[in-house]
């Protein structure tokens, strides 16, 4: 179904949905930096392909982009966004050794793409509960680069199908220290074609 | 700011404007310019080519009608066809190729497409800067033809 006829009460419903699914994801994230992690209300947004990379911050900026299919009963992607300060505290907080500054080893890039995959599978294995449903992250992928040359593969696989992407963005932040808090971006981006699988949340009528 | 093309964008300019493309991953950016009029165009594409049974999508996502459109809309304002040049950048391959060979890859779809409908259109393509997988930016500055690349990394900066 086409993301422009979606009413608002079904906008409503992918909100409350990925709240719940990121509810379980900070939970887990907390559990890694231990520390507690703040979520802000979600927001969901229906623009034209060509304006997702400016919903993201920019398509200039710098961030470390962790991107995720979404396999099994619906499909999609799920995108995580860190600005590179973002990261580099991250990467504190969970290894030992950590220079000054963002340093994208082998050792770095592992410990992000984990924290991609923890962050998705509790996203996802909420809300299969929730639509009972079978859903399951593919491997995770990182680009440290310009936010809108990481969001390419995403909208690509994407305007195959539609000429506007559907965003769920939920803002997170760890970190007692508002100056040195860690923050990011998720993203989902269902699939127009199983769209409904999503909204099935409410019992919603849709087609 | 009308000289910032984003994706699935193209527009014209005229001399001495400068029409800019950011945060190219696996999209291509394509000018076409005619160097005597001072007219030309810069188009940000996605997908290689426009599936035949959906004719009424937006052709800008698409290299193939994107460069297509480009032409028409370069010769309505009043550039030659006969003199008209290109320079193509992007196409690079972001994430890692664990399941993708480098062959197929969008991005290198992209480029192999545009350099056959440049050929197809009988329009020189006189210059590239394609692959790799370092995020691009271009600047196409309308006065002189010449397309700046750069990449966020440090890797400087390229002129084509």
């Amino acid at each position: 179904m086409p993301f422009r006829d979606l009413s608002n009460i079904q906008l409503d419903v992918l909100k409350e949905v990925s709240n719940i699914g990121m509810g379980h994801a900070t939970t887990a994230l907390s559990q890694m930096i231990g520390q507690t992690v703040h979520l802000r209300v979600p927001h969901v947004t229906i623009t034209e392909i060509s304006e997702v990379p400016e919903q993201l911050g920019g398509a200039e900026k710098l961030m470390v982009g962790i991107t995720l299919q979404i396999l099994g009963d619906a499909r999609g992607s799920i995108m995580l966004l860190f600005p590179k300060e973002s990261a580099h505290r991250l990467l504190c907080s969970l290894l030992v050794q950590q220079g000054k500054t963002l340093a994208m080893n082998e050792l770095a890039i592992s410990a992000l793409k984990e924290v991609g995959n923890i962050l998705a599978s509790a996203y996802l294995s909420a809300l299969g509960k929730l639509l009972n449903k079978t859903l399951i992250p593919s491997v995770p992928l990182l680009a440290y680069d310009m936010a809108g040359s990481l969001v390419d593969n995403v909208l690509i696989e994407l305007s195959q199908s539609s000429d506007f992407a559907l965003m769920v963005e939920t803002d997170f932040s760890g970190g007692s220290d508002q100056e040195h808090a860690i923050r990011g971006h998720f993203f989902l981006l269902p699939d127009p074609a199983t769209l409904d699988i999503f909204l099935s949340a409410a019992g919603e009528p849709h087609g | 700011m009308a000289d910032r093309i984003s994706i699935a964008q193209a527009r014209i300019g005229r001399t001495p404007a400068i029409l800019k493309a950011y945060g190219l991953g696996s999209c291509i950016a394509v000018s076409l310019y005619d160097p005597d009029a001072g007219i030309g165009a810069l188009g940000h594409m996605l997908l290689p080519c426009r599936p035949k049974q959906n004719p009424l999508s937006s052709e800008n996502k698409y290299v193939d009608a994107g460069i297509f459109q480009m032409v028409d809309e370069l010769v309505r304002a009043g550039a030659n066809r006969e003199r008209l040049v290109a320079k193509i950048t992007g196409g690079a391959n972001m994430f890692e190729t664990s399941y993708q060979t480098l062959i197929n890859s969008i991005g290198a779809r992209n480029a192999k497409s545009a350099r056959e409908t440049l050929a197809e259109l009988g329009i020189p393509l006189l210059a590239e800067e394609i692959g790799g997988n370092r995020g691009r930016s271009v600047e196409f500055d309308l006065s002189t033809g010449t397309m700046i690349v750069c990449s966020s990394h440090e890797y400087g900066q390229v002129s084509l």
